[in-house]
């Protein structure tokens, strides 16, 4: 059992600054974006213009002449094999293949049979060979060797999914010959047909436009969920409203976009400097790219400018920049530009459908069907996560269908978005919430308490599980108190007269936010260095989160200095194992990890030094600046006592993970699972239909704060993402020809400062239950706060986000009390 | 993408627009209380005639006279992070809307990715990296200690902005600061604590 979070907390819990505030503001900050090596080249990106299309010939014999061009390279043909025969110009090459899995999806076929093809390639100056990470001529190369083999006119009739598809790409000496280069690059396509919206889709169900086992583009298949008898509960209830609610596709909109530099060294190694959430697992996946061991790529992110879930891999354009790195022989930066960040980089899916739902005067709800679809763009995945129920009533409501359909258009794939799928079914199911408590003339506090989740009574006391009920109701008390509910809310449309409504709204909200989970634990090491320098290094990422500092206010919490005597290393990947930065696990791994390692160098400090000043090192204790030995009455100032290691060092190491934080004994480390309330005022002009948001009420728990003023900062961010997402963010694509029409800032709408309510957070401190991820949370409910509260300002739903002003005026037409 | 060939939609690509428009194009990036242009701070000789090659760029950065060569359709961004490593301005929208990218140029505040480079020859430039140097400035002092930012990939870019407008007048009021600010754009959400930065800075007048 570890030792755990102090019981006195002298920094945990309170007020401090980022350690790397004053770099980050005035510009200091390396970003990967900011990075210019020595003899640094620049990459582009040629992609489809075309929302589907083949390629029907490829030229690129002009762009090899333009002016500082370095390489050229063609993406999506490159086969790797071993060279069986050469004869004159020809090439013969067999390549090991997985057994081809395109011709259906049946289950039982074996796609992991291998067999091999041979290949014949007559080398022209079309044809790029590539052996050991080095360009080669075809009189370097000999029978049995490996080699990659890249052939420019393989790339016809290559399929491109989506506008802004992948094609080739340039290294050049500068940005600008770079796009030279790219536009002298000849191309024709054969375009073919695509479909950009969902609705599209829904007419044409059984027609294909997008790669995939799937016979069109529509997968109904394997989302249904049923829980009682829905048709009773339906049947039974005072009350049945059924709505039909909807989110758009939007984009992360990271500021600094993906991208990496890339640099390879004389052994072989490779240094990437890239914009990632995940440090480690961006090392390993260009390790397995370019056949080199884990240990030879280091991948450095020191600082980061957004991530929201959106980066975790390389991506085409950063194994295109190390691909273009090794060729060239020098390093190179693609850094995308904001039409490639919007297209291509990710994106969060929409969700739309038709949610029923029915209850009783007293506020139960008895029945509860969702027939769904949203978007992931050319291809599913896992991240989607559309798995759209009503989470917080899952456990109340004791009759539940649902059915979803996933729904591929010719558009960018979608990537995790923060708490992907739950914002989607907040306002899914917060609408719905809302719209039966208006029908049953009863005010959505009442529902809300109603329906909540009870406590399980076999659970652990401190957990979330055993007491979420409490949790909840006293959130709802806080929140409505911050509000002002009681005096505020009217019922919907009956506020005061005039032609600015007035409404409040709410939305709950639950995650997880446990230590990340799979075999290795996160680590963190800890050196105590004779002058008394304490130095923490781990591998994660600081995405904003003030990831440094934290680990800085753990160490010094346990070596009784303050945070910024603490050198912390973060960000690059040899520093020992780190997850990736999503689900909120960050910080309920990291935090535990620093504590660990702090306190295994505090101890490995007492039995260095504790013989060289006559002491036990049972007896020994750190306080604020100094060690003291209570049993002697004996005490060193810190500094003194840190010189007696003489040339040694004192060392920890701390390791964590969601399995160790499930040992007995472990539950005040870590923990998860954590609820909120949010509440929304807004006013709502009706003749404009523009709305304002006036005040957005937080209410979080998450555990043991480490730091309360970078946790603050956390929920009011993500509510205004939240925010964001209710009233401005979409991705409007173009079915004629098949583009977004707003891949930029400027009609991608996000809010500035003028457009900002002022935002009340209040954090539940809950330190018996550990550190419990914050990250994610915050942003789920506020959308469907805001959309409630404009529901209540006029009486009639406003059914899909963003709430915009023409979406406003078109449901009052529809029967708003205007 | 905007740069590819047989683009259906014929999209109007930021290079195209500022070349086609000129200096007017470029001042046109002035962030602030709606300042007018101030052709009279831009040489206006500058831009006709030179290229398509390189031509020499001399210009003051953060009171060091810098020099380098750029093609004229360089932007005074790219010539500053690409040519010159000054990295403090970002490049985020690289259209005149998010504001990462403002500097100081005379005086005034400039979006610097809707200038061509050769536009601020001779000209003074100021960056972020200007409020670091020896004491830390106090309007980047309030952003760290208000938490005024998360990734701060913006945060350069609203510290210009704020520094400025306090420049301009010293008594300025939260909501004149904010207005200043209107031409930039957070996406962690950090507009809560820099309100609180704003109000602490007014009262000590910037």
């Amino acid at each position: 059992m570890a030792e755990g979070w102090p019981k006195k907390r002298r920094l945990l819990g309170t007020r401090v600054r980022r350690l790397d505030g004053p770099d980050k503001a005035t510009g200091r900050a390396k970003y990967s974006f900011d990075i210019n090596r020595k003899g640094m080249l620049h990459g582009a990106i040629l992609r489809s213009p075309y929302a589907h299309a083949k390629i029907k010939s490829i030229d690129t014999t002009e762009a090899k002449k333009t002016p500082g061009l370095k390489a050229l390279l063609i993406i999506g043909v490159a086969r790797n094999g071993t060279i069986t025969a050469i004869d004159g110009n020809t090439l013969t090459y067999k390549v090991a293949t997985a057994a081809p899995k395109k011709k259906g999806p049946k289950k039982d076929e074996k796609p992991e049979e291998k067999k091999e093809e041979t290949f014949n390639v007559e080398v022209t100056p079309g044809v790029t060979l590539i052996s050991k990470n080095k360009v080669v001529k075809l009189s370097d190369l000999k029978v049995g060797d490996p080699v990659t083999i890249e052939s420019e006119q393989a790339a016809v009739g290559r399929e491109l999914f989506f506008a802004g598809d992948e094609i080739a790409a340039v290294a050049a000496d500068t940005e600008e010959h770079a796009k030279d280069a790219l536009k002298a690059i000849k191309i024709e396509y054969d375009p073919l047909d695509h479909f950009v919206h969902e609705d599209e889709v829904i007419k044409n169900p059984r027609k294909k436009t997008t790669p995939g086992p799937l016979q069109g583009n529509l997968d109904d298949t394997g989302k249904e969920f049923t829980k009682g008898d829905v048709a009773a509960g339906f049947d039974k209830s005072d009350a049945t409203v059924e709505g039909t609610y909807g989110v758009p596709v939007i984009s992360h909109q990271c500021l600094e976009s993906h991208g990496l530099v890339a640099e390879w060294d004389q052994d072989g190694g490779l240094t990437v400097w890239c914009s990632t959430q995940a440090t480690v697992s961006i090392a390993g996946a260009l390790a397995g790219r370019f056949g080199i061991p884990p240990t030879k790529v280091k991948c450095i992110t020191h600082y980061m400018g957004g991530g929201f879930g959106s980066k975790f891999s390389p991506g085409v354009w950063g194994f295109t920049a190390a691909d273009l790195a090794r060729r060239a022989g020098a390093p190179v930066k693609i850094m995308l530009d904001r039409e490639e960040e919007i297209t291509t980089a990710g994106n969060r899916p929409s969700a739309s459908g038709t949610v029923k739902i029915a209850g009783n005067k007293d506020g139960t709800i008895t029945a509860f069907a969702v027939d769904c679809r949203g978007t992931p763009g050319f291809a599913g995945g896992a991240t989607v996560n559309l798995n759209l129920l009503p989470y917080i009533y899952l456990d109340a409501i004791p009759n539940i269908k649902r059915s979803h359909s996933v729904v591929l258009i010719n558009a960018g794939q979608a990537q995790a978005m923060r708490a992907p799928g739950h914002p989607q079914n907040c306002v899914l199911t917060e609408f719905a919430v809302d719209d039966l408590a208006a029908k049953l003339g009863i005010d959505p506090l009442i529902i809300r308490r109603k329906n909540l989740p009870p406590n399980t009574k076999t659970k652990d006391a401190i957990s979330w599980a055993a007491r979420r009920n409490n949790v909840y109701n006293e959130q709802l008390d806080i929140a409505t108190k911050l509000a002002g509910w009681q005096q505020k809310w009217h019922p919907p449309g009956m506020g005061k007269a005039g032609t600015v409504k007035h409404g409040i709204g709410m939305a709950i909200h639950t995650w997880g936010g446990f230590a990340a989970g799979g075999n290795t634990p996160n680590e963190c090491h800890v050196i105590i260095s004779r002058d008394g320098t304490a130095t923490a290094q781990t591998s994660t990422q600081d995405l904003g989160t003030a990831q440094r500092t934290v680990t800085a206010i753990v160490v010094a919490e346990i070596l009784g200095l303050t945070p910024t005597d603490v050198v912390t290393k973060i960000g690059e990947s040899p520093f020992g194992f780190s997850s990736g930065s999503g689900g909120s696990t960050t910080c309920p791994s990291q935090a535990p990890a620093a504590l660990l390692a702090a306190q295994a160098a505090r101890d490995d400090l007492f039995k260095k030094v504790a013989p060289k000043v006559g002491a036990d090192p049972t007896d020994l204790v750190i306080e604020v600046g100094k060690v003291v030995d209570a049993k002697n009455k004996k005490e060193w100032a810190w500094k003194e006592f840190c010189a007696r290691l003489g040339m040694d060092e004192a060392k920890g190491k701390g390791e964590w993970s969601l399995a160790i934080s499930n040992e007995p004994g472990n539950e005040n480390i870590s923990s998860g699972q954590v609820g909120g309330v949010q509440i929304a005022e807004v006013l709502v002009d009706s003749e404009t239909g523009v709305v304002r948001a006036k005040h957005l009420v937080a209410v979080q728990d998450c555990g043991l704060v480490v730091n309360k003023l970078a946790c603050e900062s956390q929920v009011a961010g993500g509510v205004i993402m939240g925010l964001n997402y209710a009233l401005f963010e979409e991705i409007i694509r173009d079915q004629q020809t098949g583009r977004q029409v707003n891949p930029d800032m400027e009609f991608y709408k996000l809010g500035g400062l003028a457009d900002m309510p002022k935002i009340t957070v209040h954090m539940m401190d809950m330190p018996e239950r550990g550190v419990i991820g914050i990250g994610e949370p915050p942003t789920i409910s506020t959308a469907a706060a805001v959309g409630n509260a404009v529901f209540n300002a006029l009486g009639v739903r406003v059914p899909f986000i963003p709430l915009t002003p023409k979406r406003v005026l078109d449901a009052l037409k529809k029967g708003g009390k205007a | 993408m905007k740069d590819s060939q047989g683009d259906p939609r014929g999209g109007v690509s930021r290079r195209g627009f500022l070349t086609g428009t000129g200096a007017a194009a470029a001042v046109a990036g002035l962030t602030g209380e709606l300042a007018p242009p101030a052709p009279a701070q831009v040489n206006p000789a500058s831009a006709p005639g030179a290229g398509p090659g390189a031509v020499r760029l001399e210009l003051t950065v953060n009171g060091k006279p810098v020099n380098t060569s750029v093609e004229p359709r360089v932007t005074l961004l790219d010539a500053l992070r690409n040519y010159l490593d000054v990295t403090g301005c970002k490049r985020v929208c690289d259209r005149g809307t998010c504001g990462a990218c403002t500097v100081v140029l005379n005086g005034r505040t400039v979006y610097s990715c809707t200038m061509l480079a050769l536009e601020a020859r001779g000209a003074d430039v100021k960056t972020a990296e200007s409020l670091g140097m020896g004491r830390l400035d106090p309007v980047p002092a309030a952003f760290a200690e208000n938490d005024a930012q998360q990734c701060g990939f913006c945060t350069p870019g609203f510290v210009v902005s704020m520094r400025a407008a306090f420049d301009k007048n010293p008594n300025a009021t939260p909501e004149q600061i904010e207005a200043a600010l209107c031409g930039n754009i957070c996406r962690c959400g950090t507009y809560e604590q820099m309100r609180n930065a704003v109000v602490q800075l007014c009262r000590k007048g910037g």
